[in-house]
């Protein structure tokens, strides 16, 4: 009997201690009861709203779209931690249930799960990243994150003196793999005897096994580095805490956890992809359309760390420059790994 | 690709290799000791999410990563101290209530990083010391003696252990509690009390072990920082058979493979990275097939004591 209660008062208190950190995270939910103009949208993160990576991206993204729109116009909800794509499963049906008009679930691990919730809920707007394959009310989203890496491939092929660009990747899926193929073709672009080297830790949130990747990496030689994915936060860390070693971030700009070591980012802005979708839904369009983040279209933006800038040299930066000026034109198509 | 073989590659794999292995040390030696006494606390996970945030936070408010050790050895006691409470004293379901701890700590590490930090906050942690003289040997000082304090606490706690253990009265009184708890009762030996005390001493290992990686390795926290370290220190414990030097051989063992594949994928070598990535596992799993099955496994394991029934 003892035992019986006290398995309960544990699960009571490991209940109480996830709802204490999942179901109410640092987010504004405001109150039910919505008037007929009030957008309601729901976010599903498979880390944390301040990873400093993919799930902030897209959180300041809502925020800006909040902003601009009023916040007595747009509802946002977020449920973060939520990597396993069967609990994510359940928060999507349960905000599609409660009426959420528009529900991203931000990672390319949600697709065949967001494919059996939206057969459910067909007048409700489903939209994930990153992917292509869409259905009627399922819109699929998809950073060129190539593009910015091309960029950064070059700056980081410019910048080397070690000869040697190193990658510290997540899972060789994804996002990954069209950022890391579009670094190594920047590189290979912008000094033929560079090396990239590409190296994948196996998951997208051991910060702890990302640093020390990147630890190997620098002592195998690499003096710039980057990587995606929330764990990249890690690797950041890392190499902030020596000297004469770079970071290239991406997703967003990681310069504020190494000021002194992040020289330039690719910065994803998902207000424009949201905009875009409430406008789709308004005019009737529920899903089916798969949208892409270029730097032509100013969702990929690429920036440099003012704080570093003077380090890049002029002709580096007007050499990162042309590239970009060529993609924006499309008269450089930054290729994709063939499948 | 020319000079993989080369001696400084190597001396960076086995480098890594002992950093790497530190935290399965400090947590796996602490659950040597559960275990022995007849407990498993299946919370190690949970505890070392726990330790990591308390060192993490320590540091940050008070800036000394010191100070940050002793926190979470106090936090890892008291993880340890609910567990025995709940397992011992009121004998539940030990899987079930190491679960529990597990999930417990995961979800109020968060729950409290996310009140009092929040955001991806760095900190100054421990520095490497070079031990003087021993630092200057060829290929071993680089190896062994170029570490930070939590790196030399971890390997001389292997010895260390062993003594306990095996030629002190309390270590005769955890494998009698841990082997035939109904004798050791009989002789005086308090069941109760020597496994709350290795529960309590398996907790502040588990949370060093969390610590290492936040003020130790990454130099800041994040959510589930321990990415599943705590379920592989305790597969360790099996696979050391209950002893520190096996222990120590299997750590090193996932760890310079782990380090191993590591370098491989950095080089270039031609060698898929789904392979390397579970390197470490599978020669881990191999080890623990090929050698012998349960017999050194403590035999009250997982019983709880009841006075008067045999266990």
């Amino acid at each position: 009997m003892k035992k019986k209660v006290l398995s309960l008062i544990l699960a009571a208190l490991t209940i109480l201690a996830f709802s204490g950190c999942a179901a109410k995270p640092a987010t504004e939910t405001t109150p039910q009861k919505t008037d007929a103009e009030k957008i309601r949208i729901a976010l599903v993160l498979p880390a944390t709203v301040d990873d400093m990576a993919w799930g902030q991206s897209m959180v300041e993204g809502l925020k800006a779209v909040q902003k601009n729109m009023g916040e007595d116009k747009v509802e946002v909800a977020i449920s973060e931690k939520l990597g396993n794509a069967v609990d994510a499963g359940a928060a999507i049906r349960q905000y599609a249930t409660q009426g959420y008009e528009i529900i991203f679930a931000h990672g390319s691990q949600y697709q065949s799960v967001l494919n059996d919730i939206a057969k459910d809920f067909p007048k409700t707007t489903f939209a994930y990243g990153t992917g292509f394959a869409t259905q009627p009310n399922i819109f699929a989203y998809d950073p060129q994150a190539q593009e910015g890496g091309y960029l950064l491939g070059i700056l980081a092929a410019k910048m080397t003196k070690s000869g040697v660009v190193g990658i510290v990747g997540p899972v060789e899926s994804g996002d990954a793999v069209k950022y890391n193929y579009g670094v190594q073709q920047g590189v290979a672009k912008g000094k033929a005897d560079v090396q990239t080297r590409i190296a994948y830790t196996g998951s997208f949130n051991d910060i702890v096994g990302a640093g020390n990747l990147a630890k190997t990496q620098m002592s195998a030689g690499a003096d710039i580095i980057t990587g995606s994915s929330q764990q990249a936060v890690g690797a950041v860390r890392a190499i902030g805490e020596t000297k004469g070693n770079y970071w290239l971030s991406t997703d967003m700009d990681q310069s504020s956890i190494a000021p002194d070591h992040v020289l330039a980012s690719q910065v994803y802005h998902w207000e424009k992809v949201v905009n875009k979708i409430i406008d789709l839904r308004k005019q009737g369009t529920l899903g089916g359309q798969h949208l892409t983040l270029t730097l032509a279209d100013g969702t990929i933006e690429f920036k440099y760390n003012e704080k570093l800038a003077d380090k890049v040299p002029a002709e580096v930066k007007a050499a990162v420059e042309t590239a970009k000026q060529e993609i924006i034109s499309g008269k450089l198509k930054v290729e994709l790994p063939k499948k | 690709m020319e000079g993989f073989m080369s001696i400084d590659i190597f001396i960076i794999i086995l480098a890594t290799g002992v950093r790497l292995a530190t935290p399965f040390l400090l947590a796996a030696l602490g659950e040597m000791f559960v275990q022995r006494s007849g407990v498993y606390n299946l919370g190690v996970e949970g505890i070392m999410m726990m330790g990591a945030f308390a060192g993490f936070f320590a540091t940050l408010q008070q800036g000394s990563p010191l100070l940050g050790i002793i926190v979470s050895l106090a936090i890892g006691a008291l993880m340890g101290l609910i567990m025995a409470f709940v397992s011992v004293t009121f004998k539940a379901e030990q899987g079930i209530s190491g679960i529990g701890l597990y999930m417990f700590g995961w979800g109020l590490s968060g729950l409290l990083f996310r009140l009092y930090v929040g955001g991806v906050t760095s900190i100054d942690g421990l520095k490497p010391i070079a031990i003087p003289m021993l630092s200057d040997i060829p290929l071993i000082g680089q190896v062994l003696f170029n570490h930070n304090v939590l790196v030399y606490t971890a390997f001389l706690l292997v010895p260390l252990s062993g003594i306990i253990l095996y030629k002190t009265s309390w270590g005769l009184n955890v494998r009698a509690v841990g082997n035939k708890p109904e004798a050791a009762d009989t002789l005086g030996v308090s069941v109760v009390k020597i496994r709350y005390q290795c529960l309590i001493v398996g907790g502040m290992l588990a949370a060093l072990a969390g610590a290492f990686l936040t003020i130790g390795q990454a130099n800041m926290y994040a959510d589930n920082i321990t990415a599943g370290r705590g379920f592989i220190a305790i597969a360790l414990v099996y696979f050391g058979r209950w002893s520190p030097w096996g222990i120590l051989l299997g750590s090193l063992l996932f760890s310079m493979a782990d380090s191993f594949q590591s370098m491989v994928q950095v080089l270039g070598i031609n060698f898929p990275y789904e392979l390397a990535v579970i390197l470490p596992y599978m020669v881990t799993i191999i080890a623990l097939a090929i050698s012998y099955g349960r017999v050194w496994a403590p035999a009250a394991l997982g019983k709880p004591y009841e006075r008067g029934t045999r266990g």
